[in-house]
């Protein structure tokens, strides 16, 4: 098989598996919003007053993002997002452990407490940046099979 | 030249023309589409974050004249419970969850310690109440047991809240595979720590202070507190939980 007949079927496992772990992400931090506001708060990042419209605000980007992958519409642009997003957990994560702060990241929903001793930064942080990576090389090369995007409009040269 | 050939050249340019008209057209007609796609996208986004916010923020924000209990101190914004003398030398800070079994661990080996201290006078317990274990399978027992603990304080004191809190932690539910103490079971331990079951029964019951749990939960991580069970002494934060560990903190609190 040429590059040029796989890299499309790359670019769709990259588009499933990014997309899928931030809608689960993103929806798991929705039943509980009581705790999604701790988790944030726990990271002792930004003022009170912001605390809340994070905790409610980004669950939602990660599911609309998230969904945009999955159905393969701006492919491009949701994969930049992505990266965004990484970057910013990235950054919350690192501060965190930087910090000595003994909390979990909330990535998966829960989140904030967490008995000492049962942080996961390195892991977490491996997590995220692998994520990220998939996300640049998603951006890099968005074509993809099975995507949303060619049936609603004429494939461009 | 001949005037065929004229002609020929003449189609030839104009087939050009309108081939490159064409292109633009494609391009403008992609720009267009580009940025229609752009806008709706932006659209999505911006009306999902706010009807997340909104919503969220509706869901979390608890009624302005939801039920206090009676008898709370103003250590922790009035979400706390003392027991001990006013005037002990040393203050100890409890954050607690009722379904922790850390917190039951830290019970078991530094509860009784602790009291001694308290009638001994050197030490004033402030209670802050967590309930952030709640699930479907315990049917929201950090909540129902933080919500009971207020009401039997709120109805018989300190002094009963204090027996009841041991009683809960001596009989603590497994956290992965227990479903909770039953209300029942909360007001058989409150009527053992000597509340009269008349007097706790329908606020056990009907959850009467569950806008104060949740408000409380909310103070302890305005607090900082991140996991359970925090012990302060004095403001300096426990870290060896131990009866040994407490002991030698509280010594150096006095010293």
């Amino acid at each position: 098989m040429r590059s040029d007949e796989v890299r499309p079927w790359l670019a769709l496992a990259a588009r499933l598996l990014l997309g899928g772990v931030l809608v689960v992400a993103g929806a798991l931090k929705v039943p509980d919003p009581a705790a999604a506001v701790r988790a944030v708060r726990a990271y002792r990042l930004l003022p009170e007053g912001l605390v809340g419209p994070v905790a409610f605000g980004l669950p939602a980007l990660e599911v609309v993002v998230g969904l945009a992958l999955l159905a393969g519409v701006l492919v491009r642009a949701s994969a930049v997002a992505a990266a965004v997003l990484m970057v910013v957990f990235l950054v919350g994560i690192g501060s965190a452990w930087a910090r000595g702060l003994q909390i979990d990241c909330g990535c998966f929903g829960g989140g904030g407490q967490v008995d000492a001793g049962q942080t996961a930064y390195p892991a977490e942080v491996a997590r995220d940046t692998a994520l990220l990576l998939v996300a640049l090389a998603l951006a890099r090369w968005p074509h993809s099979r099975l995507a949303l995007a060619h049936r609603l409009e004429p494939a461009t040269p | 030249m001949s005037t065929s050939s004229k002609k020929e050249t003449a189609r030839r340019r104009i087939a050009a023309k309108r081939e490159a008209e064409a292109a633009q057209r494609a391009a403008e007609q992609r720009r267009r589409r580009t940025i229609l796609g752009g806008s709706i996208a932006a659209a999505v986004v911006v009306i999902a974050v706010v009807v997340a916010i909104v919503v969220q923020t509706a869901r979390t924000s608890t009624a302005a004249d939801a039920a206090v209990p009676s008898g709370t101190v103003a250590d922790g914004n009035g979400y706390t419970f003392a027991v001990g003398p006013d005037d002990a030398p040393v203050t100890v800070d409890l954050y607690e969850d009722y379904q922790c079994p850390n917190c039951r661990d830290f019970e078991d080996a530094a509860g009784s310690t602790l009291e001694d201290l308290v009638t001994a006078g050197t030490v004033r317990i402030v209670y802050h109440g967590m309930a952030f274990l709640d699930s479907s399978r315990n049917d929201d027992y950090s909540t129902r047991a933080l919500n009971a603990a207020a009401v039997v304080a709120s109805t018989s004191g300190t002094d009963v809240l204090e027996r009841f809190h041991d009683l809960l932690y001596a009989n603590q539910p497994d956290e992965a595979t227990g479903s909770g103490l039953t209300d029942d079971q909360l007001i058989s331990y409150a009527e053992q720590a000597g509340a009269s079951a008349e007097a706790v029964e329908s606020g056990i019951r009907d959850q009467v202070y569950g806008g104060w749990v949740e408000r409380a939960t909310d103070q302890a991580s305005k607090d900082g507190v991140t996991g359970t069970p925090t012990v302060f002494v004095d403001g300096t934060t426990l870290t060896d939980l131990s009866a040994d560990g407490l002991s030698a903190a509280v010594a150096a609190a006095t010293s």
